[in-house]
């Protein structure tokens, strides 16, 4: 008992810091729910040169994701070549590996991507706080049971910082918005060393 | 007998059954009747050609363009690039759009250069890699017709030839279910073909081919 109710005071004062830190005021929310537009065009190709960075090692290749429904997306991953390193679906809270190289397929990076890529690609979440200073707002919601604050600039969603712990333990940044894409995206584990950086090669 | 057949095919109600049988030679067999299978001597022509055309070879340098073909994407995906090769085994791959990177075999090793981040790899480690590299050089100058690694076969497509190769080994075909190559009719290899188990495909058209012109070492430099 007295563990969670450390816990739980833990949990109040973190979650309450974050926005505190970064000079946010708390707000009555206009709306239930908020948008992530970034993958959200069934027409559109989202092609993407990705490199990433994993403890001591770089690699490149090709990211792709697709809009295919509602709430279902695929997201493949390809050598520069053309040979597919992994092929995801994701519907709803749903995911399917649909392939994966031998070299890849290990159940704790799986998780990670489907973490990661789940929270990239999420086009509406349901808003739990919103939190504003001069033109910039803070939402915090909750994607795969996790909470996640949106930060957005003038209207534009610039952020997504999966937390733990009161702190950001997966930061996704997005530029160089254009037409609702954003060509320049970064996602970045502060608790371990993982990067990947993704730059459009949008038609 | 024949005149007795059609008839029956074109006559009164029949004739629906004709038009299915038509549509579906049509559509389903287009693909089939452009390629037309080789007989067993035109097949060993096809080899003795590409194998004296491949030991000629000294280098290679060839513009390409890749189509990387996902079912689920409304269109390909389309990088282009150079290719130099120097016999026996040196081959750079460098794509100049929509990306910048580069990637070079040379002495059991991969080099990568991605956009001025350069890199490493030992292929000595990585019997995927290693066959993929043997591969790439072999089907570059075209020899590859190797019946213990590969289920052959051989067909006619108008004045070329297109022969299409299925690794034998186990888990090369969980990487690449098919290579099917084009060669012109001097026995030059233009476009290739890599088919992934889920039928998703790379196709590299080469054009501007230059054969046994000198490429400057700096070129295979890393």
């Amino acid at each position: 008992m007295r563990f969670f109710l450390i816990s739980l005071i833990f949990l109040v004062v973190g979650c309450g810091s974050y926005p505190k830190k970064h000079g946010f005021e708390k707000v009555e929310a206009l709306k239930t729910s908020i948008q992530n537009p970034y993958f959200s065009d069934p027409s559109v190709d989202y092609v993407y040169k990705a490199n990433i960075d994993v403890f001591d090692t770089s690699f490149g290749g090709i990211l792709v994701l697709k809009k295919l429904g509602p709430a279902a997306h695929r997201i493949a991953f390809t050598t520069e070549m053309g040979n597919t390193l992994f092929d995801f679906s994701f519907s709803k809270d749903q995911f399917t590996v649909n392939r994966i190289v031998k070299d890849l397929d290990r159940k704790i990076l799986i998780n990670i991507l489907r973490k990661d890529f789940t929270a990239l690609i999420r086009e509406e979440n349901t808003i739990l706080k919103q939190y504003q200073k001069n033109g910039e707002s803070l939402t915090a919601t909750a994607i795969l049971g996790k909470k996640h604050f949106y930060w957005s600039k003038n209207g534009q969603l610039v952020q997504i910082a999966r937390m733990g712990k009161g702190v950001p333990k997966v930061v996704f940044q997005f530029s160089q918005i254009n037409d609702n894409i954003a060509h320049q995206i970064k996602m970045t584990h502060r608790n371990f060393k993982l990067t990947i950086a993704l730059n459009a090669i949008i038609d | 007998m024949r005149s007795r057949f059609f008839s029956f095919l074109l006559g009164g109600p029949k004739r629906l059954y004709a038009l299915g049988l038509l549509s579906y030679l049509f559509f389903s067999g287009t693909l089939l009747l452009a390629q037309v299978p080789m007989t067993n001597a035109e097949a060993t022509a096809l080899r003795s050609k590409v194998k004296d055309q491949a030991k000629a070879t000294r280098t290679i340098s060839s513009d390409f363009i890749q189509h990387k073909h996902l079912d689920f994407l409304s269109n390909d995906i389309e990088s282009k690039g150079t290719l130099a090769f120097k016999a026996p085994n040196i081959v750079k791959w460098e794509y100049t759009t929509p990306f910048s990177y580069a990637v070079l075999f040379k002495d059991e090793k991969l080099y990568i250069n991605d956009n001025g981040s350069k890199s490493d790899m030992d292929l000595g480690s990585n019997k995927v890699f290693k066959q993929l590299n043997q591969l790439i050089t072999a089907s570059i100058r075209g020899d590859m017709f190797d019946d213990s690694a590969f289920e052959i076969r051989y067909f006619f497509e108008k004045e070329n030839s297109l022969v299409h190769f299925m690794p034998k080994d186990q888990q090369f075909a969980a990487f690449i279910k098919a290579f099917h190559i084009r060669f012109n009719a001097t026995g030059e290899v233009e476009a290739v073909k890599m088919i992934e188990p889920s039928d998703d495909y790379t196709q590299i058209v080469f054009s501007n081919r230059k054969q046994n012109q000198p490429i400057p070492d700096a070129v295979f430099s890393h």
